[in-house]
């Protein structure tokens, strides 16, 4: 199984869809919602380079939004 | 999947597409819905304060309770992008990415999509300070400066939103007045965060790795961390026109009060029609009178 993180805010609806998407193809992966931590927040924009959620870290690559075809790939999802 | 024939498949997942749905369902249409975003637009809408029954509830609680209603009247509602739609001798055959639905009728819900800039430095910091979505990106900016770029009621309130984390929130607007609706702009006018920067259009986003400035065309430049940018959208209807479909000359679907267009089989509703106010309540609305105008045209075989 491949190493999935989901960084999150609370009301974003492309992270929820992503989350939903992950949810139904039985991936596990482990969500940081950014609102509730400020100092992680800005550690992350500093990694990702991103002031956008919902940022997917699968085993290390990042994805950038709810891109179902990217998501599609990097899982091996048919 | 080719075999099933849908009486009605619908585009578009928005509060006109799934109201559709719901109709659909009681009138017994077998019936699909396919959503490129499920929820649609709305979900990225803060508060919604205006739906009846409801004095404010988020964009995603509202729009997570009607695909529910939906989908407890069986009708599916799927994450698939329709990339063609071609006419075919019982209807319409509805392809999207290694599936096609044939329908016998169809409803272009498809809404719109947000409207960009187009200045230099947007594509470039888009999640780099460059945001569409106010509820997603927004605690991203805690006390830091952004500016909303745009006068409307969506945008005026996406600054009121924004003002939750940041320290300063600039409304740029290319006229005179912003235009959101009256409480919203006493909301506005009471807040101390919110500075309206008014007859100003922004000529270019600026920055390094992430966004540090705007250019005015009035010779300014404002220090900002964040742009989000929220001056509308453009109709999606390039599948419909190539159907035949009228379009005016904002590229809207002109619909009559019924919900049909001047092609046979096919309907429309919500914000991608031509209708002048665009509001959650009155795509819901024009989905129903969609699905009355399919019912009938199915029942009788004609218009």
């Amino acid at each position: 199984m491949p190493k999935v993180r989901i960084y999150t805010t609370t009301s974003c609806p492309y992270c929820t869809m992503a989350k939903d998407f992950l949810k139904k193809n039985k991936v596990l992966f482990e969500e940081i919602n950014i609102e509730k931590d400020h100092k992680l927040a800005r550690e992350i924009v500093e990694k990702t380079g991103q002031t956008g959620v919902p940022v997917i870290e699968i085993d290390g690559k990042i994805i950038l939004g709810f891109d179902k075809a990217a998501l599609k790939k990097a899982l091996k999802i048919k | 999947m080719a075999d099933k024939m849908f009486d009605i498949v619908i585009i578009g997942g928005g509060p006109a597409g799934l109201t559709a749905a719901i109709y659909a369902a009681r009138f017994k249409m077998s019936a699909v819905v396919l959503a490129k975003m499920p929820g649609g637009l709305l979900t990225s809408a803060h508060l919604i304060e205006n739906w009846p029954g409801f004095e404010s509830i988020t964009g995603i609680d509202l729009m997570k309770r009607i695909q529910d209603h939906v989908e407890k009247l069986g009708v599916k509602v799927l994450i698939e992008d329709v990339i063609d739609i071609n006419k075919s001798k019982e209807g319409f055959k509805v392809r999207t990415e290694g599936k096609t639905y044939d329908a016998r009728t169809i409803l272009f819900a498809t809404g719109t999509e947000r409207r960009r800039l187009g200045v230099r430095g947007e594509s470039d910091f888009l999640g780099k300070g460059v945001s569409y979505c106010a509820v997603c990106d927004g605690p991203f900016f805690k006390e830091k400066t952004v500016a909303v770029v745009g006068g409307s009621d969506a945008a005026a309130k996406e600054a009121l939103l924004l003002t939750r984390w940041a320290k300063k929130v600039y409304i740029i607007y290319r006229k005179q007045e912003i235009r959101p609706e009256p409480a919203t702009a006493d909301a506005v006018k009471a807040n101390k965060k919110i500075e309206i920067v008014a007859n100003a259009n922004v000529t270019e986003i600026m920055g390094k790795r992430f966004v540090e400035a705007v250019q005015l065309d009035n010779g300014k430049k404002l220090s900002v961390d964040g742009v989000f940018i929220e001056i509308g959208g453009n109709p999606i209807s390039a599948m419909a026109k190539k159907l035949g479909v009228s379009l005016n000359d904002r590229g809207e679907i002109v619909t009559d009060k019924d919900g049909r267009t001047n092609v046979p089989g096919i309907y429309a509703a919500g914000d991608v029609t031509n209708r002048t106010y665009k509001q959650a309540l009155m795509a819901a609305a024009e989905g129903a009178s969609a699905i009355f105008s399919a019912y009938r045209f199915m029942k009788e075989g004609k218009e």
